[in-house]
């Protein structure tokens, strides 16, 4: 009979850790992977062995308390639904807000973000698909803000909110 | 200390089952009302009535389904975020709608939106295609008040069939 209630404990509290888990990765924080180069030197930056390339993407801590009271600014890194497959998720930095002119490049052109949207670029504009191609995104996509590398352990700091060298807003 | 006990137990199982309510609401389905008219007939259906229709929303359609023609979703209004509209989808990507500019076509990963009262809805004839990414959940059923419960169709209006 001790066995069978022993069992029984373990499964309820692996059931409720696993409860709390769910809860706070969806409504506090949760620690992602970053794949790909758009967001360089920030992110993932160049290093020789590219081979390794699996085991040394960066984690990085992404909180959700943002999509609640927090008011978007320039500079924030932020995890979003892509607006052409709401399926994927993309990091960027926003580099406009609601009411910014973004120029476009190689035209004549600005673009006025529209209210309720922001403008996202990566940090390597050479190797990054964002707002320069899909255009201003809703805020209602982004999923969470990024606030600190958390892996590798050589690369653990806090995420600055740069702001991008070249002025593209005004 | 059997009162105590007693406590402590009861409070135990209040955590649990809010934690189970919070993880449930969040991720599989939900229960919220309907402001406005811009629905109507489908909810809230006359102006007197002094109670708004509850509708039953669920979740799992942000996984694996896949969106169509004549679902009715909830999603962050794409002009303020920190709201939600609920509309029904009546063009998905690559349909055409047709404007008063000509036709529009739906770029991928949107979906165009439209109330069932086009009178008084804001909705994509305003603020354009939104992406699918903002959709929160879909209306499956009307579960108050109870004279008015019932199944949500996938029905469009016939002037607003995409092509």
């Amino acid at each position: 009979m001790t066995s069978a209630s022993f069992i029984w404990n373990v499964c309820k509290s692996s059931f409720t850790f696993g409860l709390i888990g769910l809860t706070v990765s969806d409504r506090f924080a949760s620690v992602v992977p970053v794949r790909g180069l758009s967001m360089s030197p920030t992110f993932n930056p160049p290093n020789n062995s590219s081979s390794f390339r699996l085991f040394t993407d960066d984690h990085v801590l992404v909180e959700k308390r943002c999509l609640t009271d927090y008011k978007f600014s320039h500079g924030d890194v932020v995890v979003f639904c892509s607006p052409r497959n709401y399926k994927e998720r993309q990091i960027k930095r926003i580099t406009g807000m609601p009411g910014d002119w973004i120029s476009v490049p190689f035209s004549y052109d600005a673009v006025k973000i529209p209210e309720g949207h922001c403008w996202v670029e990566g940090d390597n504009p050479a190797d990054s698909l964002d707002s320069r191609s899909f255009g201003p995104i809703p805020l209602g996509l982004i999923r969470g803000r990024v606030t600190h590398i958390l892996w590798p352990p050589q690369r653990v700091q806090k995420i600055d909110k740069k702001l991008p060298r070249s002025g593209l807003s005004f | 200390m059997g009162i105590q006990n007693t406590v402590m137990k009861m409070f135990n199982k209040s955590i649990a089952f809010g934690l189970v309510g919070i993880t449930v609401t969040d991720r599989y389905a939900g229960v919220c009302p309907i402001r406005g008219s811009s629905m109507a007939p489908t909810f809230n259906p006359s102006l007197e009535s002094f109670a708004d229709d509850y509708v039953f929303l669920e979740k799992f359609c942000l996984d694996r389904y896949k969106f169509s023609h004549g679902d009715v979703v909830i999603f962050s209004n794409p002009t303020n975020y920190k709201e939600r509209c609920v509309k029904r989808i009546v063009a998905m990507e690559g349909d055409y709608i047709s404007n008063v500019n000509g036709a529009t076509r739906v770029p991928e990963g949107h979906c165009w939106v439209e109330g069932d009262n086009s009178a008084l809805s804001s909705d994509s004839r305003t603020y354009g295609p939104i992406p699918l990414g903002l959709i929160r959940g879909r209306v499956t059923h009307v579960i108050w008040p109870p004279q008015r419960m019932k199944k949500v169709d996938r029905r469009i209006a016939q002037d607003r069939l995409a092509f």
